[in-house]
């Protein structure tokens, strides 16, 4: 098995082409620390950009960032705090949740399209992709997008590169959109005695001008406790948290967080860190916010769970174990509103016998396949990594 | 301008094709005399005009279907039409080409507060969906000039944005799911209430491919409560070159406008003669902009932005003291184009987004762009995202004069492509830049973009002639070269 660790996009390049040539598949990797997301590629050579890395270009005043694709979350993410800024999408560190060293890559995080609490407000990680230069599965080098917030002329390919797991092409340079950070943050929470009655807090919150930034529910022995972030500037939020209270006063009693509290918090919510470290399976879980209390109790009726919800709801995080919980979890899905469910953690032989990405339904899926072959003819990127048919399932949207 | 040459043997079959549309359509459906279609012979860019081979106007999912599905097996091209507002000739007929208009859906299907979504009909306009939960005290973000007419189906191709998607994003970030029919005559759902369907991201593709990749029948888009408050300043400025300085600087300083306009002394003059705003006549340039929010909120980041503001050069300042007042603030930016309307029998209305920090360098391009050409310009910006609108005044009954405007036009987007920018802002392509793709694009990068058609559209019967300057067969484009850059270039005849 050969590890290649291009410094330029002209190296992807060759050792695209030679793959090509020879027919055999590649791994594309960053410092594999999400190998434990995803099905498992059967590729006998590596294509790593831990050594393609760097920040090229950073422009506080345009919110524009452009780094390579091996560039460390980590690093992005203090040169922003620096100058005040952040990823507005919050990109999970879960090195904690896989057990790896550090959170990985900026290409990784892109190309996985995981948000974390704030993507109920400010969108996902496909939201500040610009642009993007990379070199597809036919060798070819080619870009879309730009440094500029309108961005798309063309085809938005950019969308189609988050979540695309690597399965498309090798993203060789990365330009995001970034934002001013926050000045202050607070949050509130509210126990409640039934998980229907939290998520009503939450539903009401978002419905209110109170600009919420996270609206998260955790199960506390018998009670369910609903939190909602605010953020901004500090006689904003202080104004905001005093019209939530005033909102919320009904449902019971409240507790503030400050912003010590709420960073810690929505970390631990970012990072899944709240789930039993030891479950066989952690499940995630997209659904229409306000059906969650009905899935949840209804995939409690058979099987013994642990859970929490972010995104005001439409977000279940989930651990528990048996070989029929995937299963079992789509099919209460299917009957409440559609949404999916992906496979986050588990063993390998466990993603190996079934679907860790909701199966998508024929029409969608010959699509997909098409998508593919467009970029990656000979299937030399990423092989398995996602499951692109699957069986055919009309609720499965 | 060049649309693909019409094929014979379609032109020649028009009456079997006529009558096997109606044959699948409800009475009424489908129209064929001429003087009727001509209703359907151009979008808002009407410099362009092409009468249809026939026009039908399904009224479900199915009959779109049913349409596609039978214009694949015959290999008969489709032109989808929204409310025919685009500005690039997004929705131009092909006179081989089935016109596919989309004005009987015109329902909202589902609104749900709960959940913040409405979900409707492609044809129901970007406004119906505000007025429908604004009495809730909800609103929908992406707001284009056109918003009283645009439909939301050709919102979602165009990827529309509008003078808040500085802070609230374009449709792309609104939208939440949509149903559409493929080529192959397959209803599809992708998203829906819920977020981040796995997969490749198609919702996200969809968005700005301008009719070519498929035909949307269902729009889910999200919702957000009105801010408590909205207030909007007018800053007036001695020299654009300080304006496009004071915009960096705000977001620079950590303060995300809701919208944050300019205009320039001509656009500015015109304005106030049409709608009497208040506007200060004798700046070179003028920002609006505007804070929403809590009150206190807003307060505390007025009187920052203001301070930004004097530090920036301003010469004159004034915020406004009502809802009242912010609309009327507002009523001279939303009329520019008709107000310029009235000083020129015509005007060309570009598009092309460059990086906010070259606002000054550009508008100093634009004068002597405007010298050399010998025609007039008013420049109206969405200063926040750098998306600019110039408008060339032009008379297209003085000879030579809309050649003249078009190629002006043409070098302002080249020269945004030449400042880092793109081609487009909120326009799309359409006819009109498409044979400046080249210009922002290589060959390569075109072709990849082709390939992604190919998947959706193989024999490229979905609007074709749009965006692309080339169309590339797509066994063509499927072809693998594995030698080191050296992908042949044949000489394809362009349009």
């Amino acid at each position: 098995m050969a590890r290649y660790t291009p410094e330029t996009s002209a190296e992807i390049e060759t050792i695209i082409q030679d793959a090509l040539l020879k027919k055999t598949p590649l791994k594309i990797s960053g410092y594999g620390t999400k190998t434990g997301l995803g099905g498992q590629v059967q590729a006998a050579d590596e294509l790593s950009l831990a050594g393609h890395k760097g920040i090229t270009d950073y422009q506080p005043e345009e919110l524009v960032m452009v780094a390579r694709a091996g560039t460390l979350l980590s690093e992005i993410e203090e040169a922003l705090t620096q100058k005040g800024q952040m990823l507005a999408f919050e990109p999970p560190h879960l090195e904690g949740f896989y057990g790896t060293e550090h959170a990985g890559s900026l290409g990784g995080a892109i190309a996985c399209n995981l948000s974390g609490p704030r993507r109920i407000s400010a969108g996902a990680a496909r939201d500040y992709l610009l642009g993007f230069d990379a070199v597809s599965g036919r060798a070819g080098y080619f870009r879309s997008g730009s440094k500029v917030m309108k961005n798309v002329t063309g085809y938005d390919l950019s969308k189609l590169m988050c979540g695309s797991f690597g399965m498309l092409a090798v993203m060789s340079e990365i330009t995001l959109k970034v934002l001013p950070r926050p000045e202050y943050v607070a949050s509130l929470s509210l126990k409640c005695a039934r998980l229907a009655e939290a998520q009503s807090v939450l539903s009401a919150a978002f419905g209110s001008a109170t600009e919420p930034s996270g609206g998260a529910i955790l199960a506390d022995g018998g009670e369910f406790v609903a939190t909602i972030r605010l953020e901004g500037v500090q006689i904003s939020v202080e104004d905001r948290l005093k019209s939530l209270s005033d909102l919320l006063a009904s449902f019971g009693d409240l507790s503030v967080k400050d912003q010590e509290e709420s960073n810690d918090f929505w970390a631990n919510m970012r990072d899944i860190s709240f789930l039993d470290k030891a479950a066989e399976q952690v499940w995630k879980l997209s659904v229409t916010p306000s059906l969650a209390p009905q899935i949840i109790a209804e995939i409690q009726s058979s099987f013994d769970i642990q859970f929490g919800l972010d995104w005001a709801g439409g977000l279940i995080w989930l651990s528990g174990s048996g070989a029929g919980l995937g299963r079992h979890i789509r099919q209460v899905l299917a009957a409440n509103g559609g949404g999916h469910a992906m496979l986050m953690r588990a063993s390998d032989r466990l993603r190996d016998i079934q679907p860790v990405f909701q199966p998508l339904g024929e029409a969608i899926s010959g699509l997909q396949t098409r998508i593919k072959t467009a970029f990656d003819p000979e299937n030399i990127l990423n092989p398995q990594r996602v499951n692109l048919g699957g069986e055919a399932d009309a609720n499965a949207f | 301008m060049l649309l693909p040459e019409p094929e014979q043997n379609i032109l020649d079959r028009r009456d079997e094709i006529v009558a096997a549309l109606k044959s699948m359509l409800p009475k009424g459906c489908v129209i064929d005399d001429r003087t009727t279609m001509k209703a359907f012979d151009s979008d808002a860019l009407s410099a362009y005009r092409n009468l249809p081979l026939v026009v039908v106007l399904p009224e479900t999912a199915r009959q779109v279907a049913d349409v596609m599905k039978w214009c694949r097996d015959n290999k008969v091209k489709i032109v989808p039409r929204g409310a025919g507002t685009s500005l690039s000739g997004g929705a131009l007929p092909l006179s081989d080409g089935v016109l596919l208009g989309l004005g009987k859906f015109n329902q909202i299907t589902e609104i749900d507060y709960e959940n913040r979504t409405v979900t409707a009909q492609p044809g129901v306009t970007n406004l119906a969906i505000t007025t429908a939960v604004q009495d809730n005290g909800f609103y929908y973000a992406p707001d284009p000039s056109s918003q009283i007419a645009c439909s939301i189906g050709g919102n979602i191709a165009e990827n529309s944005g509008g003078v808040h998607c500085l802070k609230y994003g374009l449709t792309t970030n609104n939208v939440l799911g949509i149903e559409m029919v493929t080529m192959d005559g397959e209803i599809v759902r992708l998203g829906g209430k819920h977020l981040d369907a796995p997969g490749f991201d198609i919702l996200g593709i969809m968005t700005g491919s301008e009719g070519l990749l498929g035909i949307v029948t269902e729009v889910t888009v999200r919702i957000l409560r009105k801010p408590a408050t909205q207030r909007a300043m007018l800053v007036g400025f001695d020299s654009a070159q300080q304006a496009g300085q004071a915009v960096s600087t705000v977001i620079g300083a950590g303060i995300i406008p809701a919208g944050m306009e300019m205009m320039d002394n001509p656009a500015i003059n015109a304005a106030e003669d049409f709608v009497q705003a208040g506007y200060p006549r004798e700046a070179a340039a003028l920002l609006i902009v505007e804070l929403d929010g809590p009150e206190v909120e807003v307060d505390y980041l007025l009187d920052r932005v203001a301070c930004l503001m004097k530090t920036s050069g301003a010469s004159s300042m004034r915020v406004s003291q009502s809802e009242e007042e912010r609309n009327q603030f507002w009523a001279g930016r939303k009329s520019a184009f008709p107000a310029v309307g009235r000083i020129s029998p015509d005007y060309l209305c570009m598009d092309g987004t460059i990086p906010r920090k070259a606002l000054p360098e550009m508008l100093t391009r634009m004068s002597a762009m405007s010298q050399k050409y010998g025609l007039r310009v008013a420049n109206v910006f969405h200063a926040g995202d750098g998306n600019l609108h110039p408008l060339i005044l032009f008379d297209a009954n003085a000879e030579g004069e809309l050649e003249r405007a078009e190629t002006f036009g043409a070098e302002i987007l080249r020269n945004c492509v030449a400042l880092g920018g793109v081609l487009t802002g909120e326009h799309g392509v359409g006819v009109e830049k498409r044979d400046l793709m080249g210009e922002m694009f290589s060959e390569d990068d075109l072709k990849q973009q082709q390939r992604l058609k190919c998947a959706f559209d193989p024999d490229h019967l979905l609007n074709p002639g749009k965006v692309f300057p080339v169309l590339h067969r797509c066994a063509e484009l499927g072809r693998l070269h594995v030698h080191h850059g050296q992908l042949p270039h044949p000489d394809i005849p362009r349009f």
